[in-house]
């Protein structure tokens, strides 16, 4: 029986190729195809199942077939599959670069190629730091004895650093300069993911309802088995952020509906939600830390574009919890440069969210709708 | 010195035996130490073994005959070498001869196996059937003569097998002797084991009933195995009608052996037809990375490829679990070639577990080099000591008789020179 041959002309990227490897996919080329990874995966649909084809595809340059593919986010990097991998050709490493370049190419300026670039980090950093200094120099706030205080005599942060404009003016436009950034992306995404989709359809509105849930409850990471613990850990530091998220919202309420200013008292609901949050962002952050390293045996010792990510995060928590504590000890000369640091991390984390591992929460959770929606996952 | 014409091979397997003949045949004087009671190694556990297909006995028996037939050869069953030291042309050689409890005079009646009151796991078998403390590996076995198993044997105390021997063969009061020997060369022919499947965690490790190795597969097939021939499952004895063989169990894995051990492939394949040619409706399916077929080996799969009830499945098995209830084994893999991760049930599974060169798990001793792998680096073995077969890559027996052919050559070279 004559079996029909369909050929495809495939014209590798080779610069793609190179990109993987640069953005800590560098053992792909040892793969050798044996499909031993999708087989311990525990999160790939059993049909044109992950991650052995994304190796090809790696391999082979086919970034077409790759960056708008929604299996790249259905990856949760359990890690499994670079354990058990024969080769030490590390899938979940190269997938995580994948994921990379793919949000670098959904996202619309120049900075998402100096978001993962080591030779851009003081640029990124200048920003803010010159974005805050061009208010604090002229004002003579260098010297911290010529910043007001605060009726009782302490430290009152929006004396240095006005809420309005300078805050909320600032961190408004970097989280509206990300969100329209972020729609572009995965506007983009989804129209991609469409054109490889074979089924389309699905009750869309059901589909993001179930992925919301499934995002709350972590359940997708219990599948994992050699980075188990980090259910609890990316738990704890999702809902440290979403409880300062409230914070935050809470603090606008404070401000602009009741005229109330901070420095809010430790007894204030705001000000326990506050705290408690952020201890629990520096517990979740150093959780994250500890598996990384105790599994960078296993599962790869991540990238550059991951680490940098953990690092800011680590950084927001602990120059907020000192912020706070030095200013409770009235100790200036430390509160002020601290709370100033604190100012720019968060600043680097909001408006350079899109081009950053930030942006996993975005495209993953868009990528697990669509995945839905058109029945790869139900 | 007259002592030092002589030539030392270090194991009686294939490659062993072949060395000590080609050696001995050549008018030169060896000296062979096997490490258990019995000479033929690997190749005796085989049911049928490349490239004929016949029995271990077509070839063992006709070098077991030369042996017999050259005084020039001495061998020492139960012996280990515990000291090599010296050059080309004189090397002085400890060996422990450990005690077999049996003397010449045995016949191999059975009657101390009758007798003996201990009941052992039987290695040659891997332990998929029990034997006596005082016992012979099989009906061909060379020396023909019953050995007793000393770690298990209570001894003096016992001696049932003494009052039941009519022939005197049996002296439980045998003790360890150390004999010194000095010789020109040293031909390293200690051979290899099979991976230890119980590493493969993801497939079974070692735990599931119906999994069993490709070695254990060769004793379910051979006539003088535990089942006499019938490829029973060892859970419920169960004639095997679906079988699965797993390639790569160890093989081409960084975590376990980063080689291909050469033999697996063909092993399966081989043993797919053992099941096939005894049950006309048994299917077999062979999961594999690549087929690797040396050379003529080829043709031996294109004949296996003919046969409608063997299936060959492109993808590696990664994940091994059991049927509480039937003792079936779900292997899963992905179809590599229709993109679907699968998952099918099957009677028994044989893993193709991969070659070990047996001085991972004991060291000849002496100036002796190993490679990454755990191989003997031969380049760099000093003069006069030649390494052979499977100690230097995984091959198969005729590759191995081969070289030890070679090795022949060259010890007789080393004892030429040092004259």
């Amino acid at each position: 029986m004559p079996e029909q041959i369909m050929t495809q002309v495939i014209s590798p990227d080779l610069n793609f190729v190179k990109d993987i490897i640069a953005s800590g996919g560098e053992s792909l080329k040892k793969c050798y195809q044996c499909s031993t990874c999708t087989v311990v995966c525990n999160v790939t649909p059993d049909d044109q199942p992950f991650p052995r084809k994304e190796m090809m595809y790696a391999q082979w340059g086919m970034k077409d077939r790759l960056v708008s593919n929604p299996d790249i986010w259905l990856c949760h990097q359990c890690s499994d599959c670079t354990a058990y991998c024969p080769r030490g050709a590390k899938p979940g490493e190269v997938l995580g670069a994948v994921r990379k370049i793919s949000i670098q190419h959904y996202s619309p300026t120049p900075l998402a190629k100096m978001a993962g670039d080591p030779k851009y980090l003081l640029i990124l950093f200048a920003i803010p730091v010159l974005l805050f200094l061009a208010y604090i120099v002229p004002k003579g706030y260098l010297d911290f004895s010529a910043i007001p205080r605060g009726e009782d005599g302490g430290i009152v942060y929006s004396k240095f650093m006005p809420v309005f404009p300078q805050i909320d003016v600032t961190f408004g436009a970097a989280a509206f300069f990300a969100a329209l950034c972020f729609a572009a992306g995965i506007t983009r995404y989804w129209a991609d993911m469409s054109k490889g989709a074979k089924t389309q359809g699905g009750n869309i509105i059901g589909s993001i309802k179930e992925t919301v849930m499934e995002i709350l409850t972590h359940k997708r990471f219990e599948k994992c088995n050699v980075t188990k613990e980090r259910k609890t850990s990316h738990l704890l530091v999702f809902y440290a952020f979403a409880g300062l998220a409230i914070t935050t919202t809470l603090a606008i309420v404070y401000l602009y509906g009741f005229k109330y200013e901070s420095p809010y008292p430790l007894y204030d609901p705001l000000k326990i939600l506050g705290n408690i949050s952020a201890v629990a962002l520096l517990f979740g952050i150093t959780f994250v830390v500890n598996n990384r390293l105790k599994n960078a045996d296993k599962a790869g010792k991540g990238s550059y574009f991951d680490w940098l990510f953990i690092m800011v995060i680590y950084a927001i928590a602990l120059t907020g919890i000192f912020a706070e504590l030095f200013r409770l000890a009235d100790m200036a000369v430390l509160a002020y440069p601290t709370y100033f640091a604190h100012l720019v991390f968060v600043f680097f984390l909001f408006a350079y969210a899109p081009f950053s591992k930030m942006a996993h929460m975005v495209y993953r959770a868009t990528a697990m709708v669509f995945a839905r929606h058109t029945n790869r996952e139900s | 010195m007259a002592d030092n014409k002589k030539v030392l091979v270090i194991g009686g397997g294939f490659s062993g035996l072949t060395a000590a003949v080609e050696t001995a045949e050549a008018g030169i004087d060896v000296v062979m130490v096997e490490k258990t009671p019995f000479l033929g190694g690997r190749v005796t556990q085989l049911n049928k073994y490349f490239p004929k297909l016949c029995p271990p006995n077509c070839g063992l028996e006709i070098n077991f005959k030369r042996i017999k037939n050259n005084a020039g050869i001495t061998f020492h069953t139960l012996a280990e070498v515990e000291k090599i030291s010296g050059q080309e042309g004189n090397y002085d050689v400890t060996v422990k001869v450990n005690p077999r409890f049996v003397n010449d005079k045995c016949v191999g009646c059975n009657a101390c196996a009758e007798a003996c009151p201990v009941e052992i796991p039987n290695e040659f078998n891997f332990g998929m059937d029990k034997t006596k403390a005082a016992y012979i590996t099989h009906n061909q076995a060379f020396p023909f003569k019953y050995a007793i198993d000393g770690r298990y044997c209570k001894g003096a105390s016992c001696a049932k097998c003494a009052e039941a021997c009519k022939y005197d063969a049996i002296d439980l009061n045998m003790k360890p002797e150390t004999i010194s020997l000095n010789v020109s060369s040293v031909v390293l022919a200690t051979g290899w084991d099979s991976y230890d499947v119980s590493k493969l965690d993801n497939l079974g490790g070692g735990k599931i009933a119906n999994v069993i190795t490709n070695m254990m597969m060769e004793r379910l097939a051979s006539p003088n195995g535990p089942t006499s021939g019938k490829i029973l499952r060892p859970s419920d004895g169960k004639p095997v009608q679906s079988i699965a063989f797993v390639q790569c169990a160890g093989s081409r894995d960084e975590n376990h052996l980063p080689y291909c051990s050469y033999i697996c492939c063909m092993a399966s394949m081989k043993q797919a037809t053992y099941l096939r040619e005894q049950y006309p409706d048994s299917t077999a399916r062979i999961f594999y990375i690549d087929l690797r077929t040396p050379g003529r080996y080829e043709q031996f799969y294109w004949k296996v490829k003919d046969d409608p009830k063997v299936s060959f499945t492109k993808g590696k098995v990664a994940k091994i679990t059991e049927d509480p209830e039937t003792k079936d084994v779900i292997v899963e893999a992905e179809d590599i070639q229709l993109g679907k991760k699968i998952k099918a049930k099957f009677d028994m599974v044989v893993l193709a577990a991969g070659m070990v060169p047996s001085t991972k798990a004991s060291k000849i001793p002496g100036d002796i080099t190993y490679t990454a792998d755990g191989f003997v680096a031969s380049s760099s073995l000093n003069k006069g000591i030649y390494a052979v077969g499977t100690l230097k890559s995984p091959v198969d027996v005729s590759r191995s008789v081969q070289d030890a052919t070679g090795a022949a050559i060259k010890s007789i070279q080393s004892v030429r020179r040092s004259k």
